[in-house]
């Protein structure tokens, strides 16, 4: 492994320098925190370099190509521009680069790159002044000095990035142990940097050996103090989370891949144990064994207990890093240049190759980046969920980094996840002024992201993800930003940020701030969509991607804030901020760093809503059940790119209220607090439901109640027409004309396929406005009574089974008459004892007393028995339409006697007796002369067709040879027969329908 | 539930485990199936139960020794379970037993001998009473009771793990019968069907290896099935096995075996002595039998209304109300043997009126037609040797036996 040999090249310089790192870096941080704001881009840059340095290969390519680009233009530009004090950090930036690698040499690259990260950062905000002075960071707008200072503050939050760039450290430390141990300590210097912060704490605490026990407490602290900090750090709490992951896994490669690195100095053993200290350890070896993809899953499980979306960012990335290496390796790269490089130089020695495609794509003028983007689109695709997640990321990005930025950035997303960035960084950018303030936490965010997810407390992390889940743009996501930061503000100010149950906390506050910020961005995005090239086909999951594209091509891009300082810087230097194509030309190269990281983010957000689906898992199950309604309502997703943001909020208002409604979860943005409590739990059911989540989610998510439709329709007649599309209201008729419609078929002369297309029609618009009332149980029995009189049983049986359910509906209708309807039908028609059985016992004995029920029963008895003179009896007898069940069996039973007369009796049966007693025509017992010869010739001819042999007796009068009939008897085919079985189908019949 | 402390709960959980792990490991079947048992309520399982309340963390001692964690999932899932079934929550306990069935089943399969068979049964077993107790759970929640064709649906599995070839095809049959019973309960029976085929057409395995008790259950419910059929010879013959076979102080066992074999014995003619419905208590069929006997048809239809609800639950309903026929019958041979006695020359003639004034007495009403009907069923059926005379109105019997005994044979359609 490149990582091992680097490892342990490194090892031997890191050992000296840990210690010194210890002493050396604490003391040169503080003394130099100061200087850190200024001198922290060059060490930003240092570590870069120093990464690269240690990774050798893969670094080396990244590590030069950010190094030229962002170090020079910059820090200089930044600084200069932002501070005069400052200037003289950037100015050190600039020397940084020359300066880095003999701090690397000296002692920690890892604290260098810690350092660095800080810088990073720092020059992030700095950028990020100077860039959008005008959407005034809190802590910015102080000027140079302020700047720097505010950098510092913030870069307490780099502190925390510090954090991160031990991440890098870390990854680098698997490389090398001593690095990374370096890195933590480093880390721990950037919070002792951050001053006032508790970075003392972290200083403290990095000693000791859990990264994440520092951050933890410190986060805190440092959120404290400065809103605009715990914005970015509740903002970066999602992301570092997402680090930890990082970090953990890469601990559990390194432990498991390298073992080597344990013999590194007592200060590497720390790092492996910051790995295995983190509770995502445990898992992490067995993430480590497998590539990300199969991680995040389990990963999710297991990091619920403990540091859920840590963890699952960390398998996001991992699995992403793996994944989409081959693909988006460039994406990686430019998005996460530290950790990305990491990782690439560690697992995969095609990383040098990773990197030098990186670097072609970020000189690659805006196309190329565009077909980067798109080919990572398409990666993006497969990770719905990681998309979407990025996009939170990629906004907080974005809004830090606004301008010169955000093109550099969309390359860099392009590349990787470009179109969560471009879709967020356009946001960001159309509503950069609004989300100023936002701007500066989110660079914060990043940077600190990293260290301060683990001081904060999970509940509060999956708060943040949650938040950050909802959003779908952009502009929901800096809004929610700007609030989150509020909140958490606040909390830190009462002290109450550990205790407080942010598991149940509502989500309301910090969304409807960001509907406000979103407002204006949107008609931005949508001009931008309406120009990306790249479109993503499959908006579902992120409705947004399309204008993600564009975006890429705003100057918003506010995404690559992170990096932004280093795009800004770059810009500035190059002056080419205006024309996005050059600063993209030019930042390229630098915007792969930043790629690399916000690419790390993405990964690891996506992972974490994947397979977290828990914790943050509300958050994503809002995303994507959103998504999924737009793909249900195709007008949704158009809406959704180009609404206006009170159109987004009354959807997203109605979505949250569905969900309580139905599933009783409190995801909604209004839904208070006592119902979030069920937050977990119901979390917990999703989990379960995430297998399916792309399947059926769609159609639980269905808002039956918003789709059901108000027919408009006054036609009382329509014809029925099977439906293929959504209903349209100008063609359902509304229950009253349903109600005239009814009478008026009832009243029709015309023939029962008219009646039947009439009635199903009419059913079909009950069905499709959700009537269920006594209107609908007449309507289903007079089609059923209709379909008796035809004998049409289908059609009958669908109205019956309708009928059932209504009836137990408790529904009012005539239900012993179609009590007696079943139980005939079952009788004559299915044969099924058992069936039967259930039927009979399941009736009441007021149902018994009924009179068609009763009869029913007689019906039945006389069938089972074959009496079929009481059959013929009763026949005549039914009451309602029961002589139209038992219509369908008269043939069967006149055969069924025939044969048993004709057996049993001797010699002969007079016809006329037969016409009487099987029920023919006209053989009432008032009997008139000539109906009885009517019937008698009936049942002659009926005789004849069954193959019965008549004769005449002496009298003249018809007799039945039963001797003869005995083996004669016969059931002709019945002459309504048709070929095809439905005699409705008939072609005549057909042409009478109209 | 009894206070039961810490350290006590951590004792009984602990010699649990390690009783477990005994039993498997020395392929103690009788041990496992005690440990497995949660209807029998033992009190020793009850204490577990208690302690594991108590004891919230049981899943990590079972990580913490190798020898637990080796059968972790089963016995994770199985603690669950009977927590939730102590506290009363049976659908949580379900749905936990389920999962440890499952586990179990896959750890069985890997098992080669078949000493693990008892405790496979137990498990079938409990899976089927804990879904019906579940159900009920349900229902009276108001929700749809679904968990026992959940059980079926395993159970299914299970009969897969044993329906091949090997020792433990012996147990096949065991579950075939929890199959049978889920199925019965459930109300659909025709899913029996495959499983019968893949009882009685598998020619490797005799089916009197399968273990006693199984046969007379699977005889008793592919008996009861032929009988829904109406098929009743075949019901006859099944019925009379597990009658056989069966342990002959499990008077409940005969008891439910002779509801349905009665009923199937007399539509073929074969009446029972009243000793045997007294001694099983089977009033019900008592009057019925007289009827039979007297051919008195009043007193079967009064019978049959009497206990219309029984007689409908079991299934058995249509098949009495068939014996309507016999009671005819038998009431046209009274009436010709009383018309043998005053005048032999003309006894075979059975006039109509004659007929229809004997169901005048029964109080039941008929019009000639009516009895004509019957008449000519009658003949037709074989039940009555003869012809009627239309004109005349009159049955004219055969001279020689003009009452055919069926003879264990069923009434002709």
């Amino acid at each position: 492994m490149n990582q091992g040999g680097n490892i342990q090249t490194v090892a031997p310089l890191d050992p000296n320098p840990i210690e010194k790192r210890y002493g050396v870096e604490v003391s040169q941080v503080q003394t130099s925190s100061y200087q850190y704001s200024t001198g922290s881009d060059a060490a930003s840059w240092t570590t870069h370099r120093v990464d690269n340095q240690v990774v050798q290969n893969g670094n080396y390519s990244n590590s030069n190509y950010y190094h030229p680009q962002p170090p020079v233009p910059p820090a200089t530009g930044n600084v200069q521009e932002t501070a005069s004090s400052s200037t003289s950090g950037t100015v050190n930036v600039g020397q940084d680069y020359s300066g880095y690698t003999p701090y690397q040499t000296p002692s920690d690259p890892q604290n260098y790159s810690n350092s660095g990260y800080t810088n990073h950062y720092s020059g992030y905000q700095q950028q990020q002044q100077q860039q959008q002075p005008s959407q005034s960071y809190p802590q910015q707008p102080a000027g140079a000095y302020q700047n720097t200072g505010a950098p510092y503050s913030s870069f307490q939050n780099p502190g925390s990035y510090a954090g991160t760039a031990s991440y890098s450290a870390t990854y680098y430390n698997p490389a090398d142990y001593q690095t990374t141990g370096g890195g933590y300590q480093s880390t721990s210097y950037s919070n002792q940097t951050a001053g006032g912060y508790p970075s003392a704490d972290y200083s403290n605490q990095t000693p000791t050996t859990s990264n994440q026990g520092n951050y933890t407490s410190n986060p805190y602290q440092n959120y404290t103090p400065d809103a605009a900090n715990i914005h970015s750090s509740a903002a970066a709490a999602t992301p570092p989370v997402h680090y930890q992951q990082n970090y953990q896994q890469w601990p559990g490669y390194y432990s498991q891949t390298e073992v080597p690195c344990a013999p590194g100095t007592e200060k590497l053993p720390a790092a492996s144990a910051f790995s295995q200290s983190f509770p995502v350890t445990n898992e992490m070896p067995a993430s480590s064994g497998q590539p990300a993809p199969s991680y995040a899953q389990p990963w999710r499980q297991e990091t619920d207990s403990s540091q859920p979306p840590s963890q699952q960012p960390a398998a996001a990335v991992s699995a992403s890093n793996d994944a989409y290496w081959m693909h988006q390796t460039p994406n990686q790269q430019a998005y996460y240049p530290v950790p990305p490089q990491n990782h690439y130089q560690s697992p995969l020695e095609t990383k040098p190759f990773y990197e030098t495609p990186i670097q072609g794509h970020q000189r690659a003028t805006y196309p190329q980046e565009l077909n980067s983007q798109s080919s990572i689109h398409q990666a993006p695709l497969t990770y719905r969920q990681p998309t979407q997640t990025t996009p939170s990321v990629d906004t907080q990005r974005v809004s830090k980094i606004q301008i010169p930025t955000n093109p550099r950035i969309a390359s860099n997303l392009p590349s990787g996840y470009t179109k969560m960035d471009k879709g967020r960084s356009p946001a960001g950018a159309t509503q950069t002024p609004a989300y100023v303030s936002v701007s500066m936490s989110n660079p914060k965010g990043h940077t600190t992201a990293m260290p301060e997810p683990g001081t904060f407390p999970k509940s509060l992390c999956g708060f943040v993800e949650r938040a950050f889940a909802r959003c779908k743009d952009d502009k929901e996501k800096a809004s929610c930003q700007a609030s989150l930061k509020k909140i958490i503000t606040e909390a830190t100010n009462d002290g109450t940020i550990n205790t407080r149950d942010w598991d149940t906390e509502p989500l309301s506050t910090v969304l409807n701030t960001d509907v406000t910020n979103t407002e204006p961005s949107s008609a931005p995005i949508s001009s931008l969509q309406n120009k990306s090239p790249t479109r993503r086909p499959k908006s579902r999951w992120e409705p947004l991607v399309e204008s993600k594209p564009f975006v890429k091509s705003a100057p918003t891009f506010t995404t690559g804030v992170k990096f932004g300082g280093w795009n800004h810087q770059n810009e500035n230097n190059k002056k080419s901020s205006d024309s996005f194509q050059k600063v993209d030309a030019v930042t390229g190269s630098k915007p792969s760093y930043y790629a690399q990281d916000s690419a790390k983010k993405i990964f690891q957000r996506p992972v974490k809503r994947q397979r977290f689906s828990s914790g943050s898992s509300t958050a994503n199950d809002n995303d994507s059940s959103s998504d999924s309604e737009k793909d249900l309502t195709p007008y949704y997703s158009s809406a959704m790119s180009l609404a206006s943001s009170a159109d987004e909020k009354k959807r997203r208002d109605s979505r949250s209220k569905r969900f309580e409604k139905v599933q009783g979860h409190s995801r909604g943005n209004d839904i208070p607090k006592p119902k979030i409590s069920n937050f977990r739990r119901g979390t917990a059911l999703r989990l379960g439901q995430d297998l399916d989540e792309s399947g059926s989610r769609a159609v639980e998510d269905m808002d039956w109640d918003a789709l059901t439709v108000k027919g408009t329709c006054q036609e009382i007649e329509k014809r029925y027409l099977r439906l293929t599309s959504a209903p349209e209201p100008s063609t359902v008729r509304p229950e009253d004309v349903l109600e005239k419609a009814l009478l008026m078929v009832q009243d029709s002369p015309k023939n029962y396929l008219y009646k039947c297309d009439q009635l199903k029609s009419i059913r079909q618009d009950l069905t499709v406005q959700r009537i269920h009332n006594h209107l609908t149980a007449k309507v289903y029995e007079t089609h059923a009574r209709f379909a008796l009189e035809a004998g049409d049983l289908t059609e009958y049986n669908q109205c019956l089974s309708q009928l059932k359910i209504l009836y137990a509906e408790g529904i009012e209708g005539c239900t012993l008459e179609f009590a007696a309807y079943s139980l005939l039908y079952i009788t004559l028609h299915s044969n099924n004892n058992r069936e039967l059985l259930s039927s009979m016992s399941r009736l009441s004995k007021e149902a018994k007393k009924d009179e068609a029920v009763r009869h029913a029963l007689s019906v039945r008895a006389a069938v089972t028995s074959g009496n079929y003179v009481m059959f013929f009896r009763l026949y005549k007898t039914a009451p309602n339409m029961n002589s139209c069940l038992m219509d369908l069996y008269v043939e069967k039973m006149r055969y069924k006697a025939v044969t048993f007369m004709s057996r049993s009796c001797r010699p002969t049966i007079p016809v006329s007796y037969l016409a009487q007693v099987l029920g023919f025509a006209g053989t009432s017992s008032e009997g008139a002369g000539e109906k009885e010869i009517d019937g008698m010739e009936e049942c002659s001819e009926w005789l004849k067709a069954h193959g019965a042999s008549l004769i005449a007796d002496s009298n003249g009068d018809m007799v039945l040879d039963t001797k003869a009939s005995s083996t004669s008897l016969f059931m002709p085919e019945p002459e309504d027969a048709v070929a095809h079985g439905d005699r409705y189908l008939d072609v005549n019949d057909f042409f009478t329908r109209t | 539930m009894a206070y039961v402390s810490m350290g006590e709960a951590h004792r009984r959980i602990t010699e649990y485990l390690n009783r477990f792990c005994d039993a498997v490991s020395y392929q103690d079947s009788s041990m496992l199936c005690r440990l497995l048992s949660f209807s029998s309520n033992s009190p020793s399982l009850i204490s577990l139960a208690d302690a594991l309340n108590v004891f919230q963390d049981a899943s990590s001692l079972i990580r913490q020794s190798e020898k637990f964690s080796e059968y972790g999932e089963i016995l994770a899932h199985l603690f669950r379970s009977l927590q939730s079934y102590r506290v009363g929550n049976l659908v949580e306990a379900y749905l936990a037993f389920d999962k440890f069935a499952n586990a179990f089943v896959q750890e069985f399969r890997n098992w080669e001998s078949a000493w693990a068979l008892e405790a496979l049964y137990v498990v079938c077993y409990e899976i089927r009473i804990l879904a019906e107790k579940a159900d009920k759970e349900l229902t009276s929640n108001g929700k749809s009771p679904e968990k026992l064709k959940a059980a079926g649906s395993l159970l299914m599995k299970v009969f897969g793990v044993l329906a091949g070839k090997g020792p433990k095809r012996v147990g096949a049959l065991y579950v075939t019968c929890q199959l049978f019973k889920t199925y019965f309960k459930l109300g659909t029976v025709n899913l029996c069907r495959s499983v019968i085929r893949s009882i009685e057409t598998a020619r490797i395995f005799d089916f009197e290896e399968f273990p006693r008790r199984d046969k007379v259950t699977y005889m008793y419910y592919t008996g009861r099935l032929e009988v829904f059929n109406e098929n009743f010879p075949a019901a006859d013959t099944k019925l009379s096995y597990a009658l056989q076979h069966c342990n002959p102080r499990r008077e409940r066992n005969i008891r439910m075996i002779l509801k349905y074999l009665i009923p199937v014995k007399l539509s073929l003619g074969i009446i029972p002595k009243d000793e045997l419905l007294q001694k099983y208590n089977l009033h019900e069929y008592m009057n019925v039998v007289q009827a039979l006997r007297k051919g008195d048809l009043r007193l079967l239809r009064h019978a049959l209304q009497e206990h219309e609800d029984r007689f409908l639950r079991s299934g058995v309903y249509l098949v009495l109300e068939k014996l309507e026929l016999q009671v005819y019958q038998r009431l046209m041979k009274k009436i010709y043997i009383i018309q043998k006695l005053s005048d032999p020359a003309r006894a075979h003639q059975l006039k109509l009126e004659v007929i229809a004034k004997a169901l005048r007495w029964l109080e039941i009403d008929m019009d000639l037609d009516e009895v004509e009907c019957i008449m000519t069923i009658l003949i037709y059926k074989n039940l009555v040797k003869g012809y009627l005379a239309h004109k005349s109105k009159v049955v004219v019997l055969s001279k020689q036996d003009p009452f055919p005994k069926l003879n264990g044979k069923p009434v002709s359609s």
